[in-house]
């Protein structure tokens, strides 16, 4: 009798057939590097309602193997939308297939190859880094000898190895979170959900967590929601900006900052015209320099005589869409 | 990436393989849940307030006085094994002859210049030469009353050899004249001839032993149940809302068994934590209990003791023990259940830990309206599980398919299939979430 989750081609998968017990074969696709797996997450016309409120409204997108940046400001529906992409909320209307088939109909099938980091990451304050681990991987349909050795190439790469006796409410912010990434990662997911990974790391937790999210990002579906511009700027191969519920643009860092219609200018002003260029001009940054302050400004013309072009980034292509909102709390 | 491809050779091996590895995959989860439970100090220093307070009740219980020759009381194991020698003399058959002899005895004693004698420590002395027969005496007390419902404690005093003959008999009549009159219009036709006919068709003589160990067992039994039961609820109600109130709903639910098993393990959690800490209470009681003070009279009926001495039911002492576990686990079970129920349902703990305080004490509030009604309604309400030792004593009669039936066995089957039934909900309710 054969089993088949997710069928790859019948040669390469009989290669790499191991048996597991005599009557026992496993076949882990995760070590058949550079097999032609057909990834595909279509996300068709996703609605979600909460009375009166639409959080996610009509969202259609295909996504397939590599880093999305889900950018976006408070508000805009990231989180909603990832809830739905995780089963955790049902859609008001719209569906989300992978390879076809319902996501909901798939039920735990479809969680088996899904990792999730949420936002507000919670765990078991009295657990273990490792019980905590051993935990997920049980109810991630883990066998007890997979998950410890999972768990310990996953404290390894995540850094933790030293504390994994340490009980959770006893680490920092920065480790809480990588013991986030590393409970995701832990079923070797094809699907790897992150909702705001960085939010409230300083500087030093949040350059090692993006390089991480980078180093686990190889072969697999990465979402990554964010309103930190900078860090998807590192990581995403695509960027999808989603405000009031929509995906408004999306593409690479080149094709939206190319594809933006204003240009960017950098102005020498007097500081006391600053506040008169702030009321005209989207600015995106000011530099106060020796009396004088140097302004980044967004405008389809050239603002002033002394304006010098500037090649657009990513930031400049966020405040373009969400205008003052971009400036809301932890953006960077 | 854990997509796989299992092969097995035969649908049978394959079954046999799977259920072996879900049901140790299940037992790892339920470890994992009873974890959570008792990971944090709270719960801690729950279970330590709880083997506080048992340890308390259990002292309690264990406390009996011995009078010795001098009028001097005296307690610990000594005394317990010289009152244990006294009753011990008087036990067999209490047939008309043994009732007769207690009488005689009593006289004889009362007679005494001890037993006449106004002074406390000569009244101590004659109180102690009582003791043997004290637990007959006060079944004399019982039969011999001027009514159903009346205790005069010098009535034994009053008797005569020749009265000996009525001892069972009184039993009945009292009931016959209390059914006819002041209880004439609680019980229908039906019940009345039930419980004369229970009266009737029990067996006598009464065979008669030292039973203290029982006694005290049964008369703390309530409070270690509503004590332990109480607990169970408070460690039960997060198992379902803390997943929330620690923010982890959302990484468990996205997880391969987050709407399955992972649920299921832990719906067997709390049964297990129920199951296990009621019968670990319940044993290390019985065992304390009665290791220290006996436990001769298993065997005798339970209308041996005065308190029991109106019961209806046909049952031993040993019977009375089993119904009072058994109807414990089960009160216990259906409770936690509702518990985890609200737990579920509400998301929050607090709610949940005060289900099992309203199950408890809301009876008793409802107990002071004195209407029929309502009384048959507490009498099929899950706290009298928790005492089913005293609901033995309750004259509740109910009629099922025509056939007149104590509150006891009803209790037990109805919140038997309850506290299992209840259990899938839980699990669905939490499915859903």
């Amino acid at each position: 009798m054969i089993h088949v989750l997710f069928a790859p081609p019948m040669a390469a998968w009989r290669a790499r057939l191991k048996m597991r017990s005599h009557f026992h074969y496993v076949l882990c696709l995760s070590e058949a590097k550079g097999m032609d797996i057909s990834m595909k997450l279509e996300i068709e016309d996703l609605t979600k309602q909460f009375q009166d409120v639409t959080a996610v409204d009509g969202v259609s997108c295909t996504l397939t193997t590599g880093v999305y940046g889900l950018l976006g400001v408070n508000g805009a529906g990231k989180t909603t939308l990832m809830r739905m992409l995780c089963t955790l909320l049902r859609p008001t209307a719209g569906r989300i297939l992978w390879d076809g088939q319902d996501i909901f109909a798939l039920d735990g099938a479809y969680r088996r190859i899904l990792g999730y980091l949420p936002q507000d990451f919670g765990f078991y304050p009295d657990f273990t880094v490792r019980d905590y681990l051993h935990y997920i991987a049980s109810i991630k349909g883990l066998r007890p000898a997979a998950a410890r050795k999972r768990t310990a190439v996953l404290l390894q790469q995540v850094g933790l190895a030293k504390v994994e006796n340490r009980k959770m409410k006893k680490l920092s912010g920065g480790m809480k979170r990588r013991v986030g990434i590393a409970q995701a990662m832990l079923n070797d997911p094809q699907i790897l959900i992150l909702d705001e990974p960085t939010a409230g790391l300083d500087p030093n937790e949040r350059i090692r967590f993006r390089n991480l999210i980078s180093e686990l990002a190889q072969d697999r579906l990465v979402l990554l929601s964010t309103h930190i511009v900078s860090d998807i700027e590192y990581i995403a191969n695509e960027i999808l900006l989603m405000k009031d519920g929509r995906i408004c643009i999306s593409g690479t860092t080149e094709d939206l900052t190319a594809g933006m219609p204003e240009q960017v200018w950098l102005v020498s002003v007097p500081r006391s015209e600053v506040v008169s260029y702030t009321k005209r001009y989207k600015v995106s940054n000011i530099k106060t320099l020796h009396g004088e302050a140097r302004l980044r400004i967004l405008s389809a013309e050239k603002p002033a005589e002394n304006a010098v072009l500037e090649e657009a980034m990513l930031e400049d292509v966020f405040l373009h869409y969400f205008g003052e909102r971009a400036g809301g709390e932890n953006a960077v | 990436m854990y997509s796989c491809i299992i092969l097995e050779k035969g649908p049978v091996v394959k079954m046999r393989y799977k259920k072996r590895t879900d049901f140790g995959d299940g037992m790892r989860q339920v470890y994992f849940e009873i974890k959570k439970v008792f990971g944090g100090t709270r719960s801690r220093m729950a279970l330590l307030l709880l083997m506080l307070l048992m340890g308390v009740t259990f002292y309690f219980a264990m406390s009996v006085e011995y009078v010795n020759e001098e009028g001097e009381t005296e307690a610990g194991f000594g005394a317990v094994q010289k009152l244990r020698a006294a009753q011990k003399e008087w036990s067999g058959d209490l047939d008309v002859e043994k009732i007769g002899q207690v009488i005689a005895e009593n006289r004889r004693i009362n007679e005494t210049p001890e037993g006449r004698s106004e002074q406390l420590k000569e009244s101590n002395i004659a109180y102690g030469w009582k003791q043997g027969i004290a637990e007959i005496r006060n079944l004399l007390n019982c039969s011999y009353a001027e009514g159903f419902r009346e205790y005069d404690y010098y009535r034994a005093d009053s008797l005569s050899e020749a009265e000996a003959g009525s001892f069972y008999h009184n039993r009945i009549r009292l009931l016959e004249e209390w059914l006819a009159g002041e209880a004439r219009d609680q019980y229908s036709g039906a019940e009345k001839a039930y419980l004369t006919g229970q009266y009737e068709s029990l067996e006598t003589p009464f065979y008669y032993d030292y039973r203290k160990g029982w006694t005290q067992l049964f008369e703390y039994a309530p409070t270690v149940v509503m004590i332990t039961m109480l607990f169970l609820g408070y460690l039960v109600a997060g198992i379902f809302s803390n997943e929330f109130a620690w923010r982890a709903d959302a990484v468990f639910f996205a997880s391969c068994h987050g709407r399955d098993r992972a649920v299921s393990a832990k719906v067997w959690a709390g049964v297990g934590i129920v199951t296990g800490i009621y019968w670990i209470v319940m044993l290390f009681y019985s065992t304390v209990v009665l290791g220290y003070l006996g436990a001769d009279g298993w065997n005798c009926p339970v209308q041996t003791e005065f308190g029991d001495w109106k019961c209806f039911y046909h049952l031993t002492v040993w019977q009375k023990y089993l119904l009072i576990v058994i109807g414990g686990y089960i009160g216990c079970l259906f409770m936690a259940g509702l518990c985890m129920l609200v737990s579920a349902r509400t998301k929050s703990a607090v709610l949940a830990v005060m289900v099992p305080f309203v199950l408890i004490f809301l009876p008793s509030f409802l107990g002071n309206l004195e209407s029929a009604a309502v009384n048959k309604i507490l009498g099929l309400l899950p706290d009298r599980l928790l005492q089913v030792g005293a609901a033995l004593g309750y004259f509740d009669l109910y009629t099922v398919g025509g056939r007149v039936i104590g509150a006891v066995p009803i209790l037990l089957v109805v919140y038997g299939i309850l506290a299992v039934a209840v259990l899938p909900v839980v699990y669905r309710c939490y499915v859903r979430s």
